[in-house]
């Protein structure tokens, strides 16, 4: 198939998900997944070098718009209880998934690593849309559980750039100047984006992109991933997103019509449906090792800092999608991990996004109106700082 | 009187604004207050981003907020007495459930919705005649 006849394809691909999203209410980027594992293995056609190219930014450009969207004044509010709910949340399954995937697959040492941070993931999407649809969002428990996502995804984008170093003296520079665009862009901002924003020619997004271009190319040189500072540079931007909406809106627009579809087609056209196929015991293996730990981790410090919703808040920690995605892709393109090791994270990834939250919704979801009615009645210090805890 | 309160299930859809001009034309008849419920529906199941989910929501607000205006101005033009109630969620499920806790005697709603997922897996009338703890008119 020639280049411009699969781009084609692709297009009508990404034009076939959005509908399909609208119209049966699932997220464009698990459909968009499932078209490139189809287009991928009916058409038999591998992932060309533009594809890729464009599909590892806009992986870049997911990770900075999840650290846009944190809401930092509630983390600060919640610090303690998300501090060790996302933080157990992460450590658990790493440990479990890499030993698994280490002494019972058989996998590197570097491929265990990628196993462990893919699937340790939570998905601060799958999270929020659950509690923005039940109207949990606006409660303490729901506001306690997204801090806590924050927290995993943290864990991950640090992962992901420090496990990987060979330390060379690229390492100085994508040091110096992750530190330089997380300090100096905040504070350029305001003074760059009245003078500059506000135009069609988006002078502000193309900012926005050419510093994390020149995060992934140093990030590169220095045999590292630029997943951390693009996640603290968004962290450092949320507070500047969340006075003006309409800049953020723009950047997603740009983000979601032409970039992340092509991230996701991506992901899907590198999974081998044969090799899942012939791997479907060490797939079921595999989703246990991410799923038993985080129960196990996540449940005891739920009973604590979100009683009497532990289980709700559990399965939720237990979701995983776009973070997932991009560690696995990150372990692919680097040679870290094989095809089917590949389709099998991706796979056991989007599993993740779909059983817990299923399970959480079905069996588990509190009452929003009774959230509130509690949040009311609760004093201002909660029970386990007024312990000495 | 044969009924006192009555829940419009109300999203839009042609079928819809004929079931709730149905259940304004029955409250006239019998002095029965009409609570409309608007579901605004599920968001976009297991998203990777959290703007996807944003836009879906304020679509849906913006869409919502609309209709309530206009089944207000509905009722009004009847004189009926109108409550309005807008959530999120399943429609089937809360349907079922709001006419329980507003002590509904009567469901009304259209017998078929505007999304595909309608189609597809069966219409969320079909759903509230199985849950519903009272009578359920639909209206073709």
């Amino acid at each position: 198939m020639s280049q411009l006849a699969l781009a084609a394809v692709l297009a009508l691909a990404i034009l076939a998900a959005s509908t399909i999203s609208v119209e049966l209410g699932i997220s464009v980027a698990l459909i968009e997944l499932t078209l490139g594992v189809f287009i991928g293995n009916a058409f038999d056609v591998s992932v060309p070098e533009w594809l890729s190219f464009i599909g590892s930014f806009a992986g870049v450009v997911l990770v900075f718009l999840a650290g846009a969207e944190v809401d930092v004044p509630q983390f600060r509010r919640e610090w303690k209880a998300s501090l060790w709910i996302g933080s157990a949340s992460f450590v658990a399954p790493f440990f479990v998934v890499m030993a698994f995937a280490y002494w019972g697959l058989g996998w590197s040492g570097e491929a265990a690593q990628i196993a462990g941070i893919a699937l340790s993931t939570t998905s601060l999407a799958v999270v929020y849309a659950v509690l923005v649809e039940t109207g949990l969002n606006q409660t303490t428990i729901g506001k306690r559980i997204m801090s806590a996502t924050f927290v995993t995804d943290f864990g991950t984008a640090a992962a992901l750039s420090i496990l990987f170093i060979e330390p060379n003296v690229w390492i100085l520079a994508f040091a110096g100047a992750s530190i330089g665009l997380i300090v100096g862009l905040p504070r350029l901002a305001p003074w760059f984006f009245g003078r500059f924003g506000n135009r069609v020619i988006e002078p502000e997004i193309k900012l926005v992109f050419a510093a994390l271009f020149v995060l992934m190319w140093l990030g590169d040189k220095a045999e590292s991933h630029a997943v951390l500072p693009a996640f603290v540079l968004g962290l450092a931007l949320s507070s500047h997103y969340a006075a003006h909406r309409l800049e953020q809106e723009r950047l997603r627009v740009v983000a979601f019509a032409f970039l992340t579809p092509f991230f996701f087609l991506k992901g899907g056209m590198n999974v081998s449906v044969g090799a899942l196929w012939a791997n479907l015991g060490i797939l079921a293996l595999l989703f246990g090792a991410k799923m038993i730990p985080k129960l196990a981790a996540v449940y005891p410090l739920a009973r604590r800092y979100c009683a009497p919703h532990a289980g709700f808040t559990t399965l939720l920690m237990s979701t995983g999608l776009t973070f997932g995605t991009i560690s696995s892709l990150f372990g692919l393109q680097a040679g870290i991990i094989d095809e089917t090791q590949f389709s099998l994270l991706v796979s056991v990834v989007v599993l993740s996004a779909i059983v817990p939250t299923v399970i959480a919704q079905r069996f588990f979801q509190p009452s929003a109106e009774e959230e509130a009615r509690r949040d009311r009645l609760t004093p201002a210090t909660p029970a386990y700082e007024r312990e000495g805890a | 009187m044969p009924f006192e309160k009555i829940l419009a299930a109300v999203d839009g859809s042609d079928a819809s604004n004929r079931a709730f001009g149905k259940a304004l034309e029955l409250a006239r008849l019998t002095g029965a207050r009409v609570t409309a419920l608007a579901v605004e529906g599920p968001l976009p199941a297991y998203a990777a981003t959290i703007g996807e989910v944003d836009e879906v929501k304020r679509e849906k607000d913006a869409y919502f907020g609309g209709l309530l205006a206009e089944t207000r101005h509905r009722a009004e033009a009847a004189g009926v007495e109108l409550d309005v109630d807008l959530r999120p969620g399943h429609p089937a499920e809360l349907i079922s459930r709001v006419a329980a806790e507003v002590g509904a005697d009567l469901i009304v709603l259209g017998h078929r919705g505007h999304f595909l997922r309608d189609h597809l897996l069966g219409s969320t009338a079909d759903r509230v005649v199985e849950h519903a703890d009272c009578p359920v008119m639909i209206v073709r």
